[in-house]
């Protein structure tokens, strides 16, 4: 309970990286780090990650991992449908991924395909149940608030920017269904409202939360503060000496006024982007979301998530018309995210960059949840198809789908585990769980696989019990890794 | 090989001999170079010298030997490694100092900055090499243990004082017997458990239980009674910290005397008492009634008891606060408003010498302020007015109406407790907990949620863990969780041990089964028993519970933390105890506990200013109550009050006006589904039929989000461009008997879609008493497409044009001003305000669960919502436009009405002067905007002083 001294941290570090551009960089970190009893931190392969959510439900036959194409006609049969588009070849020998998918396609020789994901078994499907499960590895409720995976990395390591917020989600608006329950994740839990997301629904309006309130001039901004500020040294309250509170209380709004004022938040400006960067990217929301979080990664974000955004019936949440909005949504990721891995790779910063897509679960024509505990149906899938809103992946599946990751040390060209390729198209080698999942990312930034944070007298851990491992595979040799960043 | 390796295993265990040279060496070399350097004093010069060379040498000696120890006697691990590099580093770094300072000493000019630099550094990193070997060999906490602040985990003092009890007996009796297998029992909750219990069976060993502690484990028997030397956990617990077997392998090894202890247990005939091990401090549940002391010059019965605390702890009372900064304290506690200039003044000049008593019982009495600031409290408390999951499946009630009216009732404790526990609807919600779609882990089953809610809330003791496992922080067990959840499930609960089922049922049962029972053949008849049992003035935990609440709120922090928490140890038992056996007498009246306590002279000193939170925790002694910042409410009801409502919707109105208007706009789809509307003008009408002529009086009000522009019959009536003011129009001439036509122009702005709404109410009285009404509907229609320009008159016809859609109210709260009535709410006060972005960043908790204490800290993400954030500045504006009105454009004025309105006093000369140069005599909007916000971010507004 008595870790409340990472703000002091944040504001050490922030003005230590505002001085020490030039001097020395002994990192006195890792040595500090051994004395403390909890927190071993271990040799990264990343800094940042980018987590690019594919909200709804994303189909792993449809995208990353297609099965038998059986084109539409009146009058088909529902259980012959796995995949409603062609295969196409990748970069990569022997790996296909289905029509539409041609740019991530280009980049795979980059990254790793984890293809054998479980989502877990919740009953009766809510994607925001999953989603907080996806995002905080704790199946909801929990008696205590369980913070994001965001927020874990948030506090443990801090900004890698002082300047930047540690946690940022880009493209998820709050306003519409299950709205309430899509904020009981975005969230720092326990560790508090400090390492909570920084929100930026729209990332062609981000600049606005980083700068002067507007229609405020910068000098207006500044004269304000100083006003404060010559207030707060003839007020009688400070003569009665230190107080943590009142210090916190300073300390933050001096955090806030120097963030602020920085011209770093420019970063957070998608017009300083050349206008073919910027129409390449632009395939909507989602894509400035990536191209917003290439200039972050640059520049120093340290976790990141797009979302395609999650509403009920939409994006991924294909419950009719399933080909042709799955072939929507192909055209809205496609591009910007094979152009943020090639930007990314250029500039060099994929190495230190994490870059996961995901999905809460994977979608079926027939099937809703699993073999073998299968739950209710949500829609009305009828067995022979005569109209071809029917004709896609209308129901939720939960026992395999499909996980990428690039850079950060991920093994380039990885193919991990297998679905079966006839109905239930289930996960059937090596199968992965979210725990694992985290453990990896965990692994990948160095931060302990037993972090912990006690709560109410006990240990809650990253991840259930500790006892998650991260999936060593992905990372090729980590343990030579480790050694060469301690010498 | 082999004939070699023993001499570098023995040089390497000389290693930790070894390294004290050079420590003692180069730190005392360093001490001694520090003082030459401003004395020159040139006498010390050779002795350092010597120091610096031997140390050198020492420590590259040190470095090899320990890297010998390390690679004979197989040490690893991280620690291990960073000791060694910066050993290695160390001892490079000496030799590099040495030949420093030789080289320097040769020359003719001494130069010696380059050296001492090299020492300095040098003596750094020794001491981290130091810190770590030393936590290699004391173990990691081996000076951060002892820190205040760090939790105690188990005190030996126990075995140590049975041990000589027992020590020299030659035979032990039954009850010595008990003593000591309870003793060890004991032992092994604390230390062994966390691997080897039924919870977790490592190496399957299970020590919680008679048959586990016999039966043994993996590697053979755990006890062999009588004979320490064959017992497994005799042999495990006496090996040296760095073998792999050892025992405990996590946390700290036993001390010699729980070592003893165990072996002389074993030794003994290993006796298993079967009295059950009350590991864990517990209070007691019946209330101690202190007397008072009788000869006291303090009047007010705490502070009677608080004298003799004072005394014992050589503490002085601190004068009371003076009358600006009571009455200040006073309303924010009681209210949660800021007291207006002209109370103060009158408060001040009030000669009553019992004036301060007389002022808290006229706020207790404003029972409407009363409720609206206290309901957070309860909120919080109840985990009400619940903005998170759960209502996707209508699983979750609110209490909000039953909570309002208790509190402005004045209900008393325990017939709140009574009516939470044997609810009617309007108060089921508290027990009923939420249900998510789906299934869940057993451990958050409603019944469990229910047992864990009214343990936190009002019996301070946590049943979370117990309804996984037995707790490893108190002394519930999984049986007492689960037969306590039973009271509020159909039937009797199967137990769940970490979400698996164990086969046994669980038996309905109080926690505290001394109280009463509680089983019955029907739920009502259980929860009807709870009520009481709950409420049984024996059962002193429940209003000791609420008792240490209140006092937590009003003082700054509870006689015992934390308030969840009621087994901890209180800083004075007598302070809380008779505060509690006090609010029993008066009949569990809240508002008498509230005033017994601010009537105090304790509740009236000044704060105390600690410089860190953790002098706040453990070993605290009280010495006058403890700055609290201003709550979220208390935050925004200041400004509300102050500058300009921050809010005029609430999400629960008790003198709601109520009406079937609902929010439309048009029905914005992509291939067949409702999405968010998209910015753009939207065109909206809606015909009606007026049967009469005569027309007393018609009224509209509207709320458009973002813009409107209103019409009738074609006439252009009034436009808008904020949701929260309601439009008001008077409407009587414009109406015509027959058809009319009622047409909006709407606009939603942004750049993304996002919530538009309109919402609109018509009232149309005749003469002779019939009334007309019309309100927003789905049959109303609309378009997206510019329509011709007499689309506002009554004979356009709207081809293509849609049914609308309503939106509902989620993204909306209830307006206080749409009303037909007349009303004076200038502002919704923020307890009744949906959960809201801004109060969320000033710590209003989402209450998906219960939060009994705010965080305390002030965060970044607050920062910048208070720097930039759009909402704020937006109130900050429209009151700066309204003290612009109000009270004209003269600094002087306005910044001394701002200072006695949100600080209660005057500005000092300096101040004045201060504000006037940064503002002028004449300021503008703008200005006005940036000192109201100056003032409101200073710690001396956010703060209770």
């Amino acid at each position: 309970m008595e870790k409340q001294n990472s703000r002091r941290e944040f504001l050490k570090k922030m003005t230590a990286a505002s001085i020490a551009a030039s001097t020395t960089t002994i990192s006195m970190s890792s040595f500090l780090s051994s004395c403390s009893p909890e927190v071993q931190k271990r040799a990264a392969t990343a800094d940042s990650v980018i987590l690019l959510w594919m909200a709804g439900g994303m189909a792993h036959t449809e995208t990353f991992d297609p099965k038998a194409y059986v084109p539409y006609e009146k009058g088909v049969e529902s259980k012959r449908i796995l995949s409603t588009f062609p295969k196409i070849p990748t970069v990569v020998d022997g790996l296909e991924f289905s029509e539409g998918l041609e740019g991530i396609g280009s980049v795979m020789d980059k990254g790793a395909i984890i293809r054998s994901y479980k989502s877990a078994d919740l009953g009766h499907i809510l994607h925001t149940r999953h989603q907080y499960h996806w995002h905080t590895c704790y199946e909801p409720p929990q008696s205590v608030q369980a913070p994001h995976i965001g927020a874990w990395i948030a506090k443990e390591l801090g900004p890698v920017n002082p300047v930047i917020p540690p946690f940022i989600s880009i493209g998820q608006r709050f306003t519409m269904g299950e709205a309430e329950e899509l904020k009981a994740f975005h969230s720092a839990g326990f560790l508090g409202t400090e390492y909570g997301p920084f929100l930026i629904p729209d990332p062609s309006s981000g600049l606005d939360s980083v700068r002067p309130p507007k229609g405020m001039s910068l000098k207006r901004f500044e004269s304000r503060y100083k006003l404060y500020k010559e207030l707060v040294n003839k007020s009688e309250i400070m003569e009665k000496g230190s107080n943590y509170q009142r210090e916190s209380l300073m300390r933050s709004m001096e955090q806030s006024y120097r963030l602020l004022n920085s011209p770093e938040a420019k970063v957070f400006d998608l017009s300083q982007e050349p206008k073919e960067v910027y129409d390449t990217y632009n395939t909507g929301r989602f894509g400035l979301g990536c191209l917003l979080a290439k200039r972050l990664a640059m520049n120093g974000g340290r976790f990141i998530s797009v979302s395609t955004e999650y509403e009920p019936f939409l994006g991924w949440d294909t419950h009719e018309n399933g080909h042709i909005r799955a072939k929507d949504m192909k055209a809205l990721i496609d591009r910007p995210i094979s152009q943020l891995i090639k930007d990314l790779d250029e500039t060099g910063h994929l190495d230190k960059t994490l870059i996961i897509l995901a999905s809460e679960f994977s979608r079926d024509a027939i099937m809703e949840g699993r073999p073998g505990e299968l739950v209710k149906n949500q829609v009305n899938q009828p067995d022979v198809i005569e109209d071809e809103k029917h004709y896609g992946m209308h129901r939720h599946f939960t026992d395999g789908s499909s996980i990428l990751m690039w850079g950060g040390g991920v093994e380039k060209g990885l193919v991990y585990g297998k679905t079966a390729d006839e109905r239930p198209c289930s996960s059937i080698e090596k199968p992965v769980v979210i725990d694992q999942i985290h453990q990896s990312v965990y692994h990948a930034l160095g931060i302990d696989s037993q972090t912990n944070y006690e709560i109410e007298g006990r240990p809650f851990y990253t991840t259930p019990d500790g006892k998650g491992t991260p999936i060593l595979d992905l990372f090729g040799k980590p343990m030579s890794a480790l050694q060469e960043k301690i010498v | 090989m082999e004939n070699t390796n023993w001499i570098l295993q023995l040089l390497g265990r000389l290693h930790p001999l070894l390294v004290h040279f050079p420590v003692g060496l180069l730190v005392v070399a360093f001490a001694l170079e520090l003082i030459t350097i401003k004395k020159k004093s040139t006498g010390l010069r050779e002795g350092i010298t010597w120091m610096v060379y031997i140390g050198a040498i020492s420590a590259t000696l040190s470095a090899l030997f320990g890297w010998f120890l390390k690679t004979q006697d197989e040490y690893s691990g991280d620690l291990v490694d960073n000791h060694q590099y910066t050993g290695i580093a160390t001892a490079v770094l000496a030799i590099i100092t040495a030949l420093l300072l030789k080289n320097s000493l040769k020359k003719a000019v001494v130069n010696l900055i380059a050296y001492r630099f090299m020492l300095g550094v040098t003596f750094v990193l020794l001491s981290i090499a130091g810190h770590l070997g030393a936590n290699l060999t004391h173990g990691e906490d081996y000076l951060t243990e002892i820190l205040p602040g760090k939790k105690e985990v188990y005190s030996n003092k126990e075995s140590g004082a049975l041990l000589s009890e027992l020590k020299g007996v030659s035979e032990l009796s039954d009850l010595q017997k008990d003593k000591l297998s309870l003793e060890v029992r004991g032992l092994f909750a604390h230390k062994c458990y966390q691997c080897h219990s039924e919870n977790k069976q490592k190496g399957n060993l299970i020590l919680d239980s008679k048959e586990g502690v016999f039966k043994g484990g993996k590697t053979g028997l755990a006890v062999v009674p009588g004979n320490p030397e064959e017992s497994e956990i005799y042999k495990r617990i006496i090996l040296p910290a760095n073998n792999k077997k050892v025992m405990p392998t996590k946390g700290k090894l036993l001390t010699a005397d729980e070592v003893a202890l165990v072996k002389l247990w074993i030794k003994e005939g290993a006796h298993w008492s079967d009295a059950e091990v009350k590991v864990f401090p517990e209070a007691t549940l019946a209330l101690k009634q202190p007397t008072l002391p009788k000869s006291s010059k303090e009047n007010h019965p705490l502070d009677k008891l608080i004298n003799v605390y004072f005394d014992k702890n050589s503490i002085n009372w601190q004068d009371a606060v003076n009358d600006r900064k009571f009455i200040k304290r006073a309303y924010l506690d009681v209210v949660g408003l800021l007291p207006k200039p002209e109370a103060i003044d009158a408060f001040v000049n009030n000669n009553n010498p019992n004036k301060r008593e007389v002022l808290i019982d006229e706020l207790l009495s404003d029972s409407e302020n009363y409720t609206q600031h206290w309901l957070s409290f309860w909120n919080d408390l109840l985990r009400n007015d619940y903005s998170g999951t759960g209502f996707i499946t209508r699983g979750r009630f609110q209490i909000t109406d039953w909570l309002y009216h208790s509190l402005k009732e004045n209900k008393s404790y325990d017939a709140m407790v009574s009516q939470l526990m044997n609810p009617t609807k309007k108060s089921e919600g508290f027990i009923k907990g939420i249900k998510w779609r789906g299934v869940v882990n057993s451990s958050q089953s409603t019944e469990m949620q229910a047992a864990q809610n009214i343990g936190q809330s009002l019996m301070g003791v946590n049943v979370k863990c117990a309804s996984c496992h037995n707790s490893f922080v108190s002394n519930l067990t999984l049986d007492q969780a689960y037969g306590f959840a039973s009271i509020f499930a159909k039937e009797p609960l199967e137990l769940n041990r970490c979400d698996k089922p164990i086969g046994k049922i669980a038996k309905v049962d109080f926690l505290y089964p001394e109280l009463g029972s509680v089983d019955g053949k029907t739920l009502q008849e259980r929860l009807l028993k709870l009520s009481k049992v709950m409420v049984n003035k024996e059962n002193g935990r429940l209003y000791r519970t609420i008792t240490n609440r209140i006092w937590e709120r009003l003082m700054g922090r509870g006689i015992i933390e934390p308030v969840d928490e009621m087994d901890n140890t209180p800083w004075n038992a007598e302070v809380l105890d008779w505060l509690a056996a006090d609010f029993i007498d008066a009949d569990t009246d809240l508002k008498h506990l509230i005033k017994r306590i601010m009537t105090s002279k304790a509740y009236q000193m000044p704060t105390v200013n600690y410089k860190k939170q953790k002098d706040l925790k453990k070993d605290y002694v009280f010495k006058g109550p403890v700055l609290r910042r201003l709550s979220a409410e208390q935050f925004s009801d200041a400004i509300s009050q102050v500058i300009s409502p921050v809010y005029v919707a609430v999400a629960y109105n008790p003198n709601e006006d109520k009406m079937p208007a609902q929010r439309i706009w048009h029905h914005q789809k992509d291939l067949t589904n409702t999405v968010l509307p998209l910015p753009g003008k939207r065109y909206f009408r809606k015909t009606f039929e007026l049967k009469k002529e005569n027309i007393k009086q018609a009224s509209v009000l509207i709320s458009v989000d973002d813009s409107y522009k209103l019409y009738i019959n074609g006439t252009p009536i009034g436009t808008g461009s904020n949701w929260t003011e309601v439009g008001k129009y008077d409407v009587t001439n414009v109406l015509v008997k027959g058809a009319n036509v009622i047409a909006i122009e709407g606009n939603n702005e942004g750049k993304i879609g996002n919530p538009a709404s309109i919402l609109f109410a018509m009232k149309v009285a005749f003469d002779g008493g019939e009334n007309f009404e019309l309100f927003s509907d789905e049959t109303w229609k609309s378009t997206d497409e510019k329509p011709n320009n007499n689309w506002v008159d009554l004979n356009f016809e709207p081809k293509r044009w849609k049914k609308v859609k309503n939106y509902r109210t989620s993204n909306w709260a209830k307006l206080l001003d749409f009303t037909f009535k007349e009303h004076q709410k200038t502002f919704a006060r923020a307890s009744l305000v949906k959960q809201h972005s801004f109060l969320k960043a000033l710590g209003r908790p989402n209450r998906e669960i219960v939060v009994t204490k705010r965080e305390e800290q002030a965060t970044l993400l607050q920062a910048l919502e208070l720097t930039n954030g759009a909402f704020f500045n937006g109130v900050l504006k429209q009151g700066a436009k309204k003290w612009l009105d109000v009270y004209g454009n003269n600094t002087e004025v306005i910044v001394d009405t701002l200072f006695q309105k949100l600080l209660g006093r005057h500005p000092s000369s300096e101040e004045q002067k201060i504000l006037i140069g940064a503002i002028g005599n004449q300021p503008n909007v703008e200005q006005i905007q940036d000192v109201f916000w100056s003032v409101l971010i200073s710690p001396e507004f956010q703060f209770i002083n």
